[in-house]
């Protein structure tokens, strides 16, 4: 290889981060003067803590793309009723306003209980777990409920597609609480049995990026599947 | 009691599927009857089956993929045959036999022969290219190996227990609707995908965070190896796309158990819904499957040609690029629909916009070339063949983007030739330079070179053969998946092309013979060094086979090719980095939780196709517990002690120093 | 791998270690959101059921509530912020709801064109015009 090719490609090829890209932001924690660079990983691979809880991220990322799957079906099919029931003859506001209320109040009580595990506290970790899984429960209960009325008034999946679909974005998020419930039993449980060990630590932020996650998917579920309709 | 299950599932009237799958099952029983025999139970389950090591979960990942590709390869043949005897005939295979034949070839290619060997090669190098000891989740990982051979367990099972599919790989309703395919075929086809499409999703959100979080320090962003960026990329895709196939094939499911109507002919069902979701996969599906390849090409272009790579910035934004486009061109795979024309036109430029980056790519591998001492090695002829040969394949693709030329060409042999050609061109030939590549380092000894390129000029001439006379059938308006046929314009070129599955067939005996030549050679061929291509990343630095551990201390990364920095620095000067000082590893112990999940995975899989519901029961349920009792476990690490990491880096450092020694005239040359 | 943040300047999401001084500093984040939730999803319900809004804006309404709710849930429950250490985080985040638009985007788009052209009867009669 020639030195005036050599030259020539070094003038053509731009230098590596010029703009120093891979270092753009970095803060000076406790204001020392020593600037650390944040989070892009060059200062080694990152905690354990900050790994599972990322990935739990990324899994519920993807839980989200898989909920958009069945909501864009919904979006699609919400009008093909084949003759049967539509969504506003079919919800009761009071019913859908309990169950959201159940949830909202049980994200609360699930972000009361990482508050009482920073603060180490055994007791109000598993209360708070409980009144959550509680909560939980009865918007499982309620949800069943409702299930079991519109199947017996004959407004079951098989009616229609609008139907099918209902019965699949609702029933996929039930079953994701239901998973989630199945996880928080386990969870306290495991706390009971082994303490506040860091993995321990690791799962319960795991299940309260998840619950938290579930009430979000709910939001969207009560706007755009029992609201949207009414217009 | 069995649900659906009686004997007569057994085709005991179809001597192909009988013999092909009975034969299979025997041999694989010998295998696991030699194992035990022999006394090697015990060495597989602990090392190997419980093993929860990015390096062997790699090449259990590559195995299980080269046997499918073996399988899908089969099924190849005989629809070639098939085809070329056809002709005013019914040829050997009766249509509903036909029918699975292509089903099962492009289920088992995709999802059971290329995935695993991309996902196969990235697990093995990824770690070691950024320096750190495994993935961010290695039982995770090893779960996900094993629902995939549940996946292609279950696929195989069809042969011999009920049917296979008869839709094609994507069974399109009302087709795939219980009413047009009433048997298990669809059945066996959606448990299997769903099961092994959960395995394929934890790796993305495996391989996202390890190469996001965890790297060797000092490797920013830009001083990732390329082959790292487009695994990031291939994964991000997984990531998103994977969960839409989850949902659209859980949709199709339940329509065919609980009488759903998301696609039914009947109740509202919209039959194109699943046309366009199972396409919102189906795209980035195969952006997965070759961003790994474009990496490998990286990899092996630069190194064979003794430079760095060209322009790595813009590689970089090209792969970023791809990714996010990748999501916006799907349409493109049904144009014909009826969706009008604004649509296809939006979709059509996205689909030509997306040429562009890999263009980009492809002069970038082209100027790394130029200047460089190349030398042609099995990997380098594959990447010069894949270059030619997807440039060719992209340029059909363009063309099918036009949309007027697409309504023409739609279901064509021409379409059928376009992506063989690109997959074939692309991923497989990557996956075998890739495993050429890798082979050294994950098995202590280089494959033979002879046999290599043998191989390597049957594949490509025998692609040639086979594939350019479809492309000219596919334009004399040739359908795809057809039984029989009775025009005669498309005879001559059909005969073409079955001539050139038996130039294939030379290739696929080449790469056999190659393995076994060289474990036959294994002590001619021994790697000592660890570093047999003169490699510029860190993969190369250590020994072959790595320790288990991969690095004694991680890396400090300083430079954009970090192991070529460090050799430069010792060969300068003669002599070794500092020994640095040893610390004790802690490493997560092997599991068997992803052997005996993937085993309920199975049963309960077995139990959805036929319906027997108590064994779903018991499945769920023995999955279940597993998780649990692996939660449950105390000691999760073991520890390698700081005596044992330096005795093994010691050995690793002599066995460097005496090449440097015997290599002097390097430092000459080099200063 | 440790368990202490080797890495002092990045944060996993779902982390308030670093962002909350006390406990009751977190349990009034979580007050806060539970309180703003509580009031959007009033709204929403009530603009629902009611006449308070113009019927055809309906849909506009309750989405911007439910982003903005959405948004509540993020930052006070999942402590997901515009902090420099968050940004990964905020990266996934982007990446998965532009996934989410391109999909539901892109399915009703091509869908409703479809319905329109392939003339496929909706209840309220033959699909014909309105596109």
């Amino acid at each position: 290889m020639s030195s005036t090719t050599d030259t020539l490609f070094q003038a053509v090829e731009p230098r590596l981060d010029p703009y120093r890209l891979g270092r753009r932001v970095r803060t000076d924690h406790g204001g020392d003067g020593h600037f650390e660079p944040t989070g892009h990983g060059e200062g080694g691979p990152a905690s354990k803590r900050v790994v599972v809880a990322y990935g739990f991220w990324i899994f519920i990322l993807s839980d989200f793309v898989m909920f958009s799957a069945f909501f864009a079906a919904h979006a699609v099919l919400q009008s093909a009723t084949a003759g049967g029931p539509s969504g506003p003859e079919l919800f009761s506001p009071t019913s859908i306003a309990i169950e959201t209320g159940c949830l909202l109040l049980s994200s609360f009580t699930c972000g009361l209980s990482a508050v009482a595990t920073r603060a180490r506290s055994l007791l109000w970790t598993e209360a708070a777990l409980l009144v959550t899984g509680l909560l939980g429960a009865v918007f499982l209960v309620l949800e069943a409920h409702d299930f079991a009325a519109m199947v017996a008034a004959g407004a079951g999946p098989q009616r229609s597609a609008f139907l099918s679909s209902f019965f699949s974005v609702v029933g996929l998020h039930g079953l994701h609480v239901t998973a989630g419930l199945l996880w928080l039993g386990t969870m306290m449980a495991q706390v009971f049995a082994k303490g506040f060990r860091p993995n321990i630590l690791r799962r319960l932020l795991c299940f309260n990026l998840f619950w938290h996650a579930l009430d979000i998917i709910w939001v969207a579920l009560f706007t755009i599947v029992y609201l949207i309709g009414l217009g | 009691m069995l649900g659906k299950l009686t004997w007569s599932a057994i085709p005991l009237d179809q001597p192909i599927p009988l013999f092909a799958g009975g034969g299979a099952f025997m041999i694989v029983l010998a295998v696991i009857a030699w194992a035990i025999l022999s006394g090697r139970m015990g060495y597989l389950w602990r090392e190997w089956i419980t093993s929860v090591d990015h390096k062997r979960i790699g090449v259990m990942y590559v195995l299980l993929g080269l046997v499918m590709l073996l399988r899908g390869f089969v099924d190849a043949i005989m629809m070639r045959g098939q085809q070329a005897f056809a002709y005013h005939n019914n040829g050997f295979l009766p249509p509903e036999h036909y029918d699975q034949i292509f089903s099962a070839h492009g289920t088992i290619m995709i999802f059971f022969a290329a995935m695993p060997i991309m996902i196969g090669l990235m697990n093995f190098v990824v770690p070691l290219q950024l320096g750190i000891r495994d993935v961010a989740f290695p039982t995770l990982n090893s779960t996900s190996l094993w629902l995939t051979a549940t996946g292609a367990l279950l696929v195989n099972l069809s042969l011999i227990v009920g049917e296979f599919a008869r839709t094609g790989w994507l069974p399109y309703p009302p087709l795939s609707e219980l009413p047009y395919s009433p048997t298990v075929g669809v059945d066996y086809y959606d448990w299997s995908l769903l099961i092994s499409g959960v395995g394929t999703l934890m790796t993305g959100i495996n391989f996202v965070t390890t190469i996001l979080k965890m790297r060797a320090p000092g490797m920013s962003y830009l001083r990732m190896p390329m082959f790292c960026w487009t695994a990031l990329c291939s994964n991000l895709l997984i990531v998103a796309a994977f969960p839409i196939l989850t949902a659209t094939l859980a949709m199709l499911t339940l329509d065919r158990y609980l009488g759903f109507h998301f696609f039914t002919n009947t109740d509202g069902g919209n039959m194109m819904m699943f046309i366009n979701l199972i396409w919102a996969w189906g795209h980035p599906e195969v952006y997965i499957l070759v961003l790994p390849a474009f990496g490998i090409f990286s990899e092996v272009i630069s190194t064979f040609s003794g430079k760095p790579l060209f322009g790595y910035r813009s590689m970089v934004l090209a792969t970023l690029g791809i990714c996010i486009v990748s999501f916006v061109v799907w349409l493109h795979h049904f144009f014909t629909m009826g969706a009008g024309g604004d649509v296809n036109a939006v979709f059509g430029i996205a689909s030509s916009i997306i040429a562009v980056m890999t263009g980009v790519k492809i002069y970038n591998w082209l100027f790394t070339m130029y200047g460089g001492i190349i030398r042609f090695t099995t990997p380098m002829l594959y990447s010069i063949g894949f270059i030619v040969t997807f440039a060719l394949g992209g340029m059909t693709g363009v063309l099918l983007a036009v949309v007027p030329a697409d309504f023409l060409l739609h279901n064509s042999l021409f379409l059928v030739a376009h992506f063989h050609n690109v997959i074939i061109g692309g991923v497989l030939f990557a996956g075998l330079a890739g495993i050429t590549y890798w082979f050294p380092k994950a098995f202590g000894f280089r494959l033979d070179e002879r046999w290599g390129q043998a191989a390597f000029w049957c594949q490509l001439v025998g692609f040639y053969m086979v594939f350019v006379p479809l492309y000219v059938a596919g334009l004399l308006g040739m359908t795809r998946r057809l039984q029989h046929y009775d025009v005669a314009a498309w005879h001559p070129y059909v005969i073409a092309a079955g001539f050139g599955i038996f130039v294939l067939i030379g290739a696929a005996i080449c790469q056999v013979i190659q393995i076994v030549v060289s474990i036959r050679d294994r002590e001619k061929l021994r790697d000592e060094l660890g570093d047999p291509w003169d490699g510029r990343s860190l993969e190369w630095s250590t020994t072959s086979p790595p320790p288990v551990f991969n690095f004694a201390v991680l890396p400090n990364v300083s430079g954009e090719e970090p192991y070529w920095e460090i050799k430069r620095r010792a060969i300068l000067s003669q002599q070794l980095a500092a020994e640095p000082d040893y610390e004790a590893i802690e490493l997560p112990r092997n599991s068997p939780t992803g052997f005996i999940t993937a085993f309920f995975s199975t049963i309960t899989g077995f139990a959805l196709i036929w319906h027997i519901w108590w064994l779903v029961l018991l499945g769920i349920v023995g999955a279940y517990a597993v998780f649990v009792w692996f939660a449950w476990r105390d000691v999760e690490e073991y520890v390698i002690p700081a005596e044992e990491v330096a005795r093994l880096e010691r050995e690793r450092r002599v066995i460097r120093q005496r090449w440097l020694d015997e290599h002097k005239q390097l430092a000459r040359v080099a200063a | 791998m440790s368990d202490h943040d080797r890495n002092v300047g990045d944060i996993g999401p779902g982390v308030m270690e670093d962002t909350q001084e006390s406990l009751r500093g977190a349990v009034f984040s979580y007050s806060i959101g539970l309180v703003l939730s509580v009031l959007l999803t009033g709204a929403a319900f009530t603009i629902g059921y009611s006449g308070l809004v113009w019927r055809p804006g309906l849909p506009s309404a309750l989405i911007v509530l439910a982003v903005a709710q959405i948004g509540v849930h993020l930052v006070f429950f999942l402590h997901i912020t515009t902090d420099p250490d968050n940004t990964n985080n905020v990266l996934a985040l982007a990446f998965g709801v532009l996934i989410v638009v391109l999909l539901i985007g892109g399915s009703v788009w091509i869908m409703e064109w479809l319905n329109y052209r392939m003339m496929i009867p909706t209840p309220g009669g033959m699909g014909h015009g309105g596109m």
